[in-house]
């Protein structure tokens, strides 16, 4: 597997007068070619510094950006506008040139760019065809909704054909049915024409609905990578956790509300196509283990099926301790809470 | 309230000083005024230009200038004056001082618009690939257009009445003629009449900047 993109002990401090702002505190991450990678973080976190880092928007404090193997930081001003080209990038707030309509608006990096005029005729039309907005290409920003503003933001980045798509945030402030068609889009683009995507957010729906991968950012540091489907049915940090349990039900929140477990609080999640029905049916039917579902909870992760199970397993003890062995021994993730000291 | 053929010749002569006065000022300050201000914009921190000497020497000299009442600022560019036109007095002398004064107004003005481009739209064209010089053509001066035509009609309303001022040290013009004939020797129908050519003038040229801005903003 190639890496496209490759950041080394990446650092950024702001100097705003009397203290410092560490953004970055020493980053280490590859990106692979064609995946969609997406970076996680509550607002402050520094997400939003790294990823002015991938086209140097943010020149970096210290350390490394290799994109296809050339160093971002040690480019010349003039190689960096090279390098940019090679590289689209859309954002929270569209930025369009509210100026220009909406065809000036694509046709402005290619302008730019000094690109013959005939050139930049068919590649606009053929841009705005790609992103569905044919018809609105007299139109001004003003007159657009925030999905098609973001529209033509996407086909504005990909004017000038780059291999990486960078996302800053680019569907928080588009209501969901919105977010949604347009992470299919860029999804689709992806797929069409063979590009990279980074993109940053605050919200793990995005992550889940388009990324293959994920990187968990906190402080300025990257707390916790991996397959999006791991870092999902069993995240590691505080942070992952606190995540995941916003698009999940919240164990702990069943437990404040003053549930008292008959027996013993179990939480299983799963991935792939295990099938749950046989496994509850045999604790109840082999462990006669009494089985109440208390949450329970399947969805898809770019076409994998996950699920979580919140259980409340109460019997002989015996036969509960028989029935957590077995569980132990299936192909599941298996979490016991301590009833006394729920966590 | 009819003036002698007398008086209408010298209300005419006045006009005409003044709009020259008033029309080449406000060319030359914007031909200046306006890349001053783009400079004050982009040398500042974290802008595409970032440079801090520049842009403090920039806000020194534009506040200093700024800080000096005009008819003190007549008398005391005189020098300069001399050296660029041969004369102090007069209707070409005058456009020194009113286009320096107004040149650093200018600067703040443009600034003040310049800075209402969200960065947001700057950095899109930065990540599109574009020069420096490309974001100032076709990111900040485009997208300040409508500004920019305010702060040129604010500019040329504050030129005309400077320009009445700088009548009072032999300027010639509208404010010339009133304060001489119209207040020196209590002509009074003077004063009114130069009154009212300055309030439809000053009108004249809101309506026409507020038309252009109409009809070129898109936000």
């Amino acid at each position: 597997m190639t890496h496209l993109i490759e950041i080394k002990g990446l650092t950024k401090t702001f100097n705003t007068g009397a203290d410092n702002v560490e953004a970055l505190r020493g980053i280490d991450l590859t990106i692979d070619e064609g995946e969609i990678f997406g970076v996680i973080g509550l607002s402050g976190a520094g997400k939003s510094t790294f990823i002015r880092c991938l086209n140097r928007l943010e020149t970096p404090s210290s350390g490394q950006v290799l994109v296809a193997g050339r160093d971002l930081t040690t480019l010349s001003r003039a190689e960096l506008l090279e390098a940019r080209r090679s590289m689209g990038m859309i954002f929270q707030s569209f930025n369009l040139l509210s100026s220009r309509n909406v065809w000036a608006n694509v046709a402005f990096p290619l302008q730019m760019d000094g690109r013959p005029k005939a050139f930049i005729r068919q590649r606009v039309a053929e841009l705005l065809e790609m992103v569905g907005l044919t018809d609105k290409a007299k139109a001004y920003p003003s007159q657009l909704s925030g999905g098609q503003k973001q529209r033509v933001g996407i086909a504005r980045s990909l004017a000038n054909s780059p291999t990486i798509l960078l996302c800053d945030e680019a569907t928080s402030s588009l209501d969901p049915q919105t977010t949604s068609s347009i992470l299919s889009l860029i999804e689709d683009l992806k797929e069409r024409l063979s590009l990279t995507v980074v993109l940053i957010t605050h919200e793990m729906k995005v992550i889940t609905e388009i990324c293959d991968r994920v990187a968990v950012m906190e402080n300025g540091q990257i707390v916790e990578t991996g397959r999006v489907i791991d870092v999902f049915t069993s995240p590691k940090h505080p942070t992952s956790k606190s995540f995941v349990e916003v698009v999940l039900s919240n164990t702990d929140h069943f437990l404040e509300k003053g549930y008292q477990p008959k027996g013993l609080l179990v939480r299983i999640g799963y991935i792939g196509p295990t099938v749950i029905e046989p496994l509850v049916y045999t604790l109840i039917k082999k462990f006669n283990v009494e089985t109440n579902i208390l949450q329970a909870h399947i969805d898809h992760i770019k076409g994998t099926p996950y699920g979580t199970l919140l259980l409340d397993l109460s019997g002989q003890k015996s036969s509960v301790d028989n029935a957590l062995d077995y569980l132990r021994n299936c192909e599941v993730n298996l979490e016991v809470f301590n009833v006394a000291n729920p966590r | 309230m009819l003036l002698t053929p007398v008086k209408w010749t010298m209300v005419q002569t006045a006009s005409l000083q003044s709009l020259y006065m008033v029309s080449l000022s406000t060319l030359i300050t914007s031909l200046l005024g306006i890349p001053l201000g783009v400079l004050l914009v982009i040398t500042r921190r974290r802008h595409i230009c970032q440079n801090r000497t520049i842009n403090f020497i920039l806000g020194l000299v534009v506040n200093a200038t700024r800080s000096i009442p005009f008819p003190i600022f007549i008398v005391f560019v005189i020098p300069v004056t001399r050296f660029i036109v041969g004369t102090s007095i007069g209707p070409t002398a005058v456009i020194v001082p009113l286009t320096l004064a107004a040149v650093v107004f200018m600067a703040r003005l443009t600034e003040t618009s310049l800075l209402e481009v969200p960065f947001g739209v700057i950095e899109a064209a930065q990540a599109a690939g574009a020069t420096r010089w490309q974001i100032i053509i076709h990111v900040l001066l485009a997208e300040a257009k409508p500004g920019l035509i305010m702060a040129v009609t604010i500019t040329t309303i504050t030129l005309i009445s400077y320009s009445a001022m700088a009548g009072a040290v032999g300027g010639g013009g509208l404010g010339d003629l009133s304060i001489r004939y119209g207040y020196q020797r209590y002509q009074t129908d003077i004063m009114w009449v130069t009154v009212i050519l300055l309030l439809l003038v000053v009108q004249g040229v809101q309506n026409l900047g507020d038309y252009l801005v109409r009809r070129i903003s898109h936000r």
